[in-house]
Protein backbone atom coordinates (compact mmCIF):
# COMPACT_ATOMS: atom_id res chain seq x y z
CA UNK A 1 0.00 0.00 0.00
CA UNK A 2 2.58 2.02 0.95
CA UNK A 3 4.11 2.05 -3.04
CA UNK A 4 0.67 3.02 -4.22
CA UNK A 5 0.48 6.07 -1.89
CA UNK A 6 4.09 6.93 -2.91
CA UNK A 7 3.82 6.32 -6.13
CA UNK A 8 0.73 8.42 -6.47
CA UNK A 9 2.38 11.32 -4.81
CA UNK A 10 5.32 11.26 -7.43
CA UNK A 11 3.05 11.19 -10.26
CA UNK A 12 1.22 14.29 -9.15
CA UNK A 13 4.53 15.91 -8.19
CA UNK A 14 6.22 15.34 -11.47
CA UNK A 15 3.12 16.34 -13.03
CA UNK A 16 2.53 19.70 -11.34
CA UNK A 17 5.94 20.38 -11.82
CA UNK A 18 4.93 20.42 -15.69
CA UNK A 19 1.61 22.04 -15.31
CA UNK A 20 2.34 24.57 -12.93
CA UNK A 21 6.21 25.29 -12.83
CA UNK A 22 5.77 28.18 -10.60
CA UNK A 23 3.65 26.63 -8.07
CA UNK A 24 6.51 25.89 -5.89
CA UNK A 25 6.57 25.53 -1.79
CA UNK A 26 9.76 25.44 0.40
CA UNK A 27 10.34 22.26 2.98
CA UNK A 28 12.86 22.14 4.99
CA UNK A 29 14.72 24.70 2.83
CA UNK A 30 14.00 22.76 -0.28
CA UNK A 31 12.20 24.20 -3.07
CA UNK A 32 10.10 21.93 -4.94
CA UNK A 33 6.73 21.82 -6.35
CA UNK A 34 3.92 22.57 -4.68
CA UNK A 35 2.84 19.30 -3.45
CA UNK A 36 3.40 17.23 0.12
CA UNK A 37 2.03 14.18 1.69
CA UNK A 38 0.92 15.98 5.39
CA UNK A 39 1.86 13.07 7.21
CA UNK A 40 5.62 12.80 5.50
CA UNK A 41 6.30 16.76 6.64
CA UNK A 42 6.69 18.54 9.96
CA UNK A 43 3.38 18.76 11.74
CA UNK A 44 2.28 22.46 11.09
CA UNK A 45 -0.25 24.70 13.34
CA UNK A 46 -2.02 25.14 9.83
CA UNK A 47 -1.82 23.95 5.86
CA UNK A 48 0.63 26.03 3.66
CA UNK A 49 -1.11 28.47 0.89
CA UNK A 50 -1.51 27.57 -2.54
CA UNK A 51 -0.31 24.28 -2.19
CA UNK A 52 -1.85 20.82 -2.70
CA UNK A 53 -1.82 18.83 0.75
CA UNK A 54 -2.04 15.02 0.23
CA UNK A 55 -3.89 13.00 3.19
CA UNK A 56 -4.51 9.40 3.30
CA UNK A 57 -7.58 9.13 5.05
CA UNK A 58 -9.66 5.39 4.26
CA UNK A 59 -8.35 2.27 3.35
CA UNK A 60 -10.58 -0.96 2.13
CA UNK A 61 -9.60 -4.14 0.32
CA UNK A 62 -11.71 -6.26 -1.78
CA UNK A 63 -10.28 -10.02 -0.99
CA UNK A 64 -12.07 -12.01 -3.40
CA UNK A 65 -9.70 -11.39 -6.07
CA UNK A 66 -6.33 -13.65 -6.96
CA UNK A 67 -4.59 -10.28 -5.99
CA UNK A 68 -6.04 -8.05 -3.07
CA UNK A 69 -7.00 -5.04 -4.43
CA UNK A 70 -6.93 -2.26 -2.09
CA UNK A 71 -8.22 1.18 -2.40
CA UNK A 72 -7.35 4.24 -0.32
CA UNK A 73 -8.75 7.37 0.19
CA UNK A 74 -6.42 10.61 -0.58
CA UNK A 75 -8.08 13.82 0.13
CA UNK A 76 -6.25 16.66 -1.32
CA UNK A 77 -6.72 19.85 0.88
CA UNK A 78 -5.84 23.20 -0.57
CA UNK A 79 -6.08 26.78 -0.27
CA UNK A 80 -5.70 30.23 -1.19
CA UNK A 81 -5.45 33.98 0.10
CA UNK A 82 -5.13 35.23 -3.63
CA UNK A 83 -2.14 37.19 -4.68
CA UNK A 84 -0.16 40.43 -2.50
CA UNK A 85 -0.53 42.50 -6.09
CA UNK A 86 -4.28 42.41 -6.06
CA UNK A 87 -5.03 42.36 -2.49
CA UNK A 88 -6.73 39.02 -2.02
CA UNK A 89 -9.52 40.57 -4.36
CA UNK A 90 -8.53 37.47 -6.85
CA UNK A 91 -8.91 34.86 -4.13
CA UNK A 92 -11.66 33.49 -5.97
CA UNK A 93 -9.75 33.06 -9.05
CA UNK A 94 -6.51 31.40 -7.66
CA UNK A 95 -8.63 29.13 -6.42
CA UNK A 96 -10.20 28.08 -9.51
CA UNK A 97 -6.44 28.26 -10.76
CA UNK A 98 -5.81 25.49 -8.50
CA UNK A 99 -8.89 23.39 -8.99
CA UNK A 100 -7.87 23.31 -12.78
CA UNK A 101 -4.54 22.45 -12.12
CA UNK A 102 -5.55 19.69 -10.16
CA UNK A 103 -8.05 18.17 -12.74
CA UNK A 104 -4.61 18.12 -15.34
CA UNK A 105 -2.71 16.69 -12.93
CA UNK A 106 -4.98 13.66 -12.01
CA UNK A 107 -5.17 12.91 -15.88
CA UNK A 108 -4.24 10.33 -16.98
CA UNK A 109 -5.90 8.45 -14.18
CA UNK A 110 -3.32 5.97 -14.02
CA UNK A 111 0.96 5.00 -13.73
CA UNK A 112 3.08 2.09 -13.16
CA UNK A 113 3.65 1.04 -9.49
CA UNK A 114 7.02 1.99 -8.00
CA UNK A 115 8.86 1.16 -5.14
CA UNK A 116 10.72 3.92 -4.02
CA UNK A 117 12.77 2.57 -0.99
CA UNK A 118 14.79 1.17 -4.02
CA UNK A 119 17.62 3.68 -5.72
CA UNK A 120 16.70 4.01 -8.20
CA UNK A 121 13.52 3.85 -7.70
CA UNK A 122 12.09 0.23 -9.27
CA UNK A 123 8.93 -0.59 -11.39
CA UNK A 124 6.95 -3.04 -10.22
CA UNK A 125 4.53 -5.18 -12.03
CA UNK A 126 0.93 -3.65 -11.36
CA UNK A 127 -0.24 0.17 -11.95
CA UNK A 128 -1.90 2.42 -9.34
CA UNK A 129 -5.01 3.72 -10.76
CA UNK A 130 -7.63 6.09 -9.27
CA UNK A 131 -11.29 7.90 -9.69
CA UNK A 132 -12.07 11.44 -10.68
CA UNK A 133 -11.81 13.68 -7.88
CA UNK A 134 -14.87 14.90 -6.32
CA UNK A 135 -14.64 18.30 -5.57
CA UNK A 136 -16.03 19.62 -1.97
CA UNK A 137 -17.91 22.89 -1.21
CA UNK A 138 -15.44 25.74 -1.11
CA UNK A 139 -14.46 26.83 2.48
CA UNK A 140 -14.35 30.18 3.20
CA UNK A 141 -11.93 31.16 6.89
CA UNK A 142 -11.66 34.93 7.18
CA UNK A 143 -9.18 35.60 4.02
CA UNK A 144 -8.48 31.69 3.21
CA UNK A 145 -10.62 30.11 0.83
CA UNK A 146 -9.94 26.40 0.40
CA UNK A 147 -11.57 23.04 -1.07
CA UNK A 148 -11.00 19.47 -0.58
CA UNK A 149 -11.23 17.01 -3.83
CA UNK A 150 -11.00 13.29 -2.73
CA UNK A 151 -9.83 11.00 -4.49
CA UNK A 152 -9.77 7.48 -4.80
CA UNK A 153 -7.26 5.40 -5.05
CA UNK A 154 -6.70 1.62 -6.45
CA UNK A 155 -4.06 -0.61 -6.33
CA UNK A 156 -3.14 -4.29 -6.30
CA UNK A 157 -0.84 -5.90 -3.33
CA UNK A 158 1.88 -7.55 -5.46
CA UNK A 159 3.90 -10.64 -3.97
CA UNK A 160 5.86 -9.69 -1.07
CA UNK A 161 4.81 -6.61 -0.61
CA UNK A 162 3.64 -4.55 2.20
CA UNK B 1 -5.98 64.73 14.84
CA UNK B 2 -2.49 65.09 15.92
CA UNK B 3 1.08 63.44 15.40
CA UNK B 4 3.55 62.76 17.63
CA UNK B 5 6.31 64.92 16.60
CA UNK B 6 8.86 64.53 19.32
CA UNK B 7 12.07 63.05 18.99
CA UNK B 8 12.65 59.34 19.29
CA UNK B 9 16.22 58.67 19.22
CA UNK B 10 16.65 54.43 19.04
CA UNK B 11 18.91 52.98 21.64
CA UNK B 12 19.27 48.90 22.69
CA UNK B 13 18.14 49.83 26.60
CA UNK B 14 14.79 47.83 25.60
CA UNK B 15 17.58 45.09 24.12
CA UNK B 16 19.35 44.84 27.24
CA UNK B 17 16.72 45.12 29.92
CA UNK B 18 14.67 42.42 27.99
CA UNK B 19 17.89 40.46 27.96
CA UNK B 20 18.52 40.95 31.68
CA UNK B 21 14.75 40.22 32.56
CA UNK B 22 14.95 37.06 30.46
CA UNK B 23 18.55 35.59 32.27
CA UNK B 24 16.38 36.97 35.96
CA UNK B 25 13.36 34.97 35.28
CA UNK B 26 14.26 31.41 34.20
CA UNK B 27 17.27 31.99 31.67
CA UNK B 28 16.43 28.82 29.83
CA UNK B 29 18.00 28.07 26.81
CA UNK B 30 15.38 26.62 23.71
CA UNK B 31 16.58 24.87 20.58
CA UNK B 32 14.79 25.21 17.30
CA UNK B 33 15.05 21.89 14.65
CA UNK B 34 16.47 23.84 11.92
CA UNK B 35 17.19 21.50 8.41
CA UNK B 36 20.15 20.82 7.25
CA UNK B 37 22.31 23.15 5.39
CA UNK B 38 22.99 20.15 2.84
CA UNK B 39 18.95 20.03 1.05
CA UNK B 40 17.67 16.85 0.99
CA UNK B 41 16.32 17.00 -3.30
CA UNK B 42 15.73 13.22 -2.89
CA UNK B 43 12.41 11.34 -3.89
CA UNK B 44 12.68 9.29 -0.62
CA UNK B 45 13.54 12.91 1.48
CA UNK B 46 9.82 13.72 0.53
CA UNK B 47 8.33 10.49 1.47
CA UNK B 48 9.22 10.26 4.76
CA UNK B 49 12.08 7.32 4.01
CA UNK B 50 15.37 9.35 4.78
CA UNK B 51 15.63 10.92 8.38
CA UNK B 52 15.38 14.47 8.17
CA UNK B 53 18.95 14.79 10.21
CA UNK B 54 17.38 18.34 12.01
CA UNK B 55 20.45 20.87 13.34
CA UNK B 56 19.65 22.08 16.66
CA UNK B 57 20.00 25.84 16.84
CA UNK B 58 20.26 26.93 20.82
CA UNK B 59 18.35 30.22 21.62
CA UNK B 60 18.91 31.97 24.90
CA UNK B 61 18.12 33.60 27.11
CA UNK B 62 15.13 32.58 27.21
CA UNK B 63 11.91 31.92 29.66
CA UNK B 64 9.71 29.05 29.40
CA UNK B 65 6.57 28.56 31.19
CA UNK B 66 3.03 27.13 30.79
CA UNK B 67 0.14 29.01 29.83
CA UNK B 68 -2.86 29.61 32.57
CA UNK B 69 -4.45 25.70 32.42
CA UNK B 70 -7.56 25.38 31.15
CA UNK B 71 -8.55 22.04 31.40
CA UNK B 72 -9.78 19.93 28.56
CA UNK B 73 -10.37 16.45 28.33
CA UNK B 74 -8.07 15.45 25.25
CA UNK B 75 -6.66 18.60 24.58
CA UNK B 76 -2.54 18.73 25.17
CA UNK B 77 -0.78 21.44 27.60
CA UNK B 78 0.13 24.96 26.35
CA UNK B 79 3.02 26.73 26.65
CA UNK B 80 4.93 30.16 25.81
CA UNK B 81 8.48 30.69 25.02
CA UNK B 82 9.89 34.32 25.72
CA UNK B 83 13.08 34.60 23.75
CA UNK B 84 15.60 37.36 23.41
CA UNK B 85 15.17 39.77 20.70
CA UNK B 86 19.46 39.50 20.36
CA UNK B 87 18.94 35.78 20.13
CA UNK B 88 16.25 35.32 17.26
CA UNK B 89 18.53 38.15 15.33
CA UNK B 90 21.66 36.53 15.81
CA UNK B 91 20.34 33.55 14.76
CA UNK B 92 18.92 35.17 11.46
CA UNK B 93 22.02 36.62 10.73
CA UNK B 94 23.86 33.11 11.18
CA UNK B 95 21.62 31.67 8.53
CA UNK B 96 21.35 34.57 6.48
CA UNK B 97 17.64 34.12 6.48
CA UNK B 98 15.34 37.70 5.71
CA UNK B 99 13.60 38.11 9.06
CA UNK B 100 12.73 36.23 11.66
CA UNK B 101 9.74 35.01 10.78
CA UNK B 102 11.44 33.52 8.13
CA UNK B 103 13.24 31.82 10.88
CA UNK B 104 10.82 30.22 12.62
CA UNK B 105 8.82 29.50 10.16
CA UNK B 106 11.69 27.13 8.42
CA UNK B 107 12.02 25.38 12.28
CA UNK B 108 10.28 21.98 12.28
CA UNK B 109 9.94 21.91 16.09
CA UNK B 110 11.19 23.51 19.36
CA UNK B 111 13.20 21.89 22.11
CA UNK B 112 13.08 23.00 25.77
CA UNK B 113 14.64 20.82 28.58
CA UNK B 114 15.14 17.99 26.48
CA UNK B 115 11.37 17.76 25.22
CA UNK B 116 9.55 18.50 21.97
CA UNK B 117 6.97 21.11 21.13
CA UNK B 118 5.47 22.12 18.23
CA UNK B 119 5.14 25.84 17.24
CA UNK B 120 1.46 27.11 17.43
CA UNK B 121 2.35 30.70 17.02
CA UNK B 122 4.62 33.89 17.10
CA UNK B 123 4.54 37.20 18.17
CA UNK B 124 6.80 40.32 18.96
CA UNK B 125 7.08 43.03 21.28
CA UNK B 126 9.25 45.89 20.12
CA UNK B 127 10.10 49.36 21.35
CA UNK B 128 10.29 52.10 19.30
CA UNK B 129 10.24 49.99 15.81
CA UNK B 130 12.85 47.35 17.47
CA UNK B 131 11.86 44.19 18.49
CA UNK B 132 13.49 43.22 21.86
CA UNK B 133 11.39 39.63 22.45
CA UNK B 134 9.80 37.08 20.33
CA UNK B 135 6.57 34.99 22.07
CA UNK B 136 6.14 31.72 20.78
CA UNK B 137 2.76 29.76 21.57
CA UNK B 138 3.90 25.85 21.83
CA UNK B 139 1.90 22.82 21.63
CA UNK B 140 3.23 19.96 23.43
CA UNK B 141 4.35 17.42 21.11
CA UNK B 142 1.53 14.44 21.25
CA UNK B 143 4.60 11.47 20.80
CA UNK B 144 6.54 12.37 24.30
CA UNK B 145 9.88 12.03 22.41
CA UNK B 146 13.07 13.07 24.64
CA UNK B 147 15.65 14.70 22.51
CA UNK B 148 19.37 15.41 22.99
CA UNK B 149 19.84 18.15 24.85
CA UNK B 150 22.03 21.09 22.64
CA UNK B 151 25.39 20.40 22.41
Amino acid sequence: MQNARDTFYVTLRNRLATVSPDRTVVMRAVTRPGILVEDAEAVAAQLPLDVFVLRWTKLATDTQLPSILTQLTCEIHYATAGTQSNSGLDRGRCLEEMDDELLQILCPSSTPKMNYTHTPAAQMGTCVFWSQAIFDTATIGRERLGRVATVNVFAFQEQGEK
Amino acid sequence: MSWDTSTQNFDDHALRMANALLRGNGGTTASLLMPPATEDMTDAGQLGLNPPNFQSLPLSPAVFRRLRPTMREGQPARYELLISGVAVQGAVSQLQLSSADALFATAANVVVGGELFLIESTSVSESMGAVYMYRLLLREAASGWLMQPPS
